[in-house]
């Protein structure tokens, strides 16, 4: 039979499972609305906002009992360590989301736009690396945490060259100059998005080997050794 | 709080001149686990041992207030206190089994309560050795000495024969602190399954197991109840200085 701490520390693991899903979605709607292909409607959009919102103070409730009622230690101790930090994380991830879905409204001529500077890449990577972050995450899978790093790595590659891209259309456009910065901000948005996913697979990592990389620099060559 | 087990009103007690209990009120809810916590000599042993009127024995002891279990002041004249003991149960701090086998520990109880039917007291003493999670390990020796059991197992074989007897609620005085971590381990899991079925008090001067074990925790201090409520509060943000002072070592 499960001990008391095993049921409360499911308990949190299931809660983080959850609202790492509902962060998921946020992502997959703005990255929908951003390729004008929007996948619900917005009291749904705003109901998961709120959601997340709750879930991220259920899960600091837990973790303060879980540290003044159980007194966790080692490999216990380090995943409520991390899940506060996680979600955390994950409750910025669907702030930025929310942030992007508002931001969409001012661009015009998104098709275009997304077609001239090539967003549609950039918009299925950040999907792809909240997708891996939560499964990284569900089955603290220590191999998922170096192709987050790559993926990471890869989306501010592109959304930096797409920035500049867009600059060099607005100097040349000025009727621009709206649309653009918003898809600026967009794309800004997207860069921190992978931002938190790497920190959450630093936290992970600290999880499985009681090791702290977080600050450490990570090219893609460390990536792959990790 | 409804389910209310026991109800405590301005419960004082003397050691001849010496006031040890000072008008102690409250409220021990039913199928919980309640306990009371507070440096060493704050009275919480003594007010435990009210509960089940163990304080008889001591001669010199005078009591005033009452305790009310389900509505019945057990200091009335009225009461019999044999009865009293049966229904409120006590594990102690030393486990104490009879020099007698396994079997003959748990049975002892029942048979004195005019239980003879061999069937019947072989289903008590099997229920109440699994309900104390020491089936298992001395399902097949339970004519063997309880003596040769280990400190954990003589402990759990106490609470078993303590349960025997079908008590409503389950005093413990520290029973863990005489065991290993392992042993401590397996009575504190146990006390979280017992509840389903009694109320518990449980004192310990162990803080930190008061927070893994029980819902309700009270502190005590130089004889008086400074603070009771639910464990998580009293362990993040209780009401009273002396209650952070105690918790966070700062004294005691």
């Amino acid at each position: 039979m499960a001990s008391h701490l095993e049921i409360e520390l499911e308990k949190l693991k299931n809660v983080i499972v959850k609202i790492n899903n509902l962060a998921e979605n946020q992502v997959f709607e703005a990255v929908g609305i951003l390729l004008s292909e929007p996948l619900s409607d917005k009291k749904q959009v705003k109901k998961t906002e709120n959601k997340i919102d709750k879930l991220e103070v259920k899960i600091e409730d837990i973790c303060q009992s879980i540290f003044a009622l159980q007194q966790p230690v080692a490999s216990d101790l380090r995943f409520i360590m991390s899940a506060m930090q996680i979600s955390n994380e994950i409750e910025r991830i669907g702030d930025l989301a929310m942030s992007m879905i508002k931001l969409n409204k001012n661009i015009n001529s998104k098709y275009e736009l997304v077609t001239k500077f090539n967003i549609e890449e950039i918009g299925r990577e950040v999907e792809k690396i909240v997708i891996k972050t939560n499964v990284c995450f569900q089955n603290l899978d220590a191999e998922a945490i170096g192709e987050i790093y790559i993926l990471n790595n890869s989306i501010k590659q592109k959304a930096t060259a797409a920035v500049q891209n867009i600059i060099d259309d607005i100097k040349t456009n000025s009727k621009s100059i709206v649309s653009g910065m918003n898809l600026i901000m967009v794309l800004r948005n997207i860069e921190r998005m992978g931002e938190h996913c790497t920190n959450i697979a630093e936290s992970v990592y600290f999880m499985i080997n009681a090791k702290v990389i977080k600050h450490e620099k990570h090219t893609d060559k460390n990536a792959e050794e990790e | 709080m409804k389910d209310i087990k026991i109800e405590v009103k301005d419960l004082s007690l003397y050691y001849g001149e010496k006031k040890a209990l000072n008008d102690i009120s409250m409220l021990i809810p039913s199928n919980k686990v309640t306990a009371l916590i507070g440096p060493s000599g704050c009275g919480k042993s003594t007010f435990l041992r009210s509960i089940n009127r163990m304080n008889d024995l001591i001669p010199s002891v005078k009591i005033t207030g009452q305790m009310l279990v389900e509505g019945v002041d057990i200091y009335d004249k009225n009461v019999d206190v044999v009865n009293i003991r049966k229904k409120i149960g006590m594990v102690f701090q030393k486990s104490n089994p009879f020099p007698k086998s396994i079997y003959e520990n748990i049975a002892y109880g029942p048979k004195i309560n005019g239980m003879k039917n061999k069937t019947d007291l072989d289903e008590i003493v099997e229920t109440s050795l699994r309900q104390a999670a020491i089936w298992e390990e001395v399902k097949d020796r339970l004519f063997d000495s309880a003596m040769g059991l280990s400190g954990g197992q003589q402990q759990r074989l106490c609470i078993a024969r303590t349960l025997a007897v079908s008590p409503d609620i389950v005093l413990m005085d520290e029973p863990a602190s005489a065991l290993d971590p392992i042993s401590t381990s397996k009575i504190e899991e146990l006390v979280h399954e017992l509840k389903e079925q009694y109320t518990i008090i449980i004192v310990t001067h162990n803080m930190q197991q008061a927070a893994r074990t029980s819902d309700f925790t009270a502190f005590f201090y130089l004889g008086e109840l400074i603070e009771i409520d639910k464990t998580k509060t009293i362990f993040t943000k209780p009401s009273k200085k002396q209650t952070e002072d105690y918790i966070t070592g700062r004294f005691g």
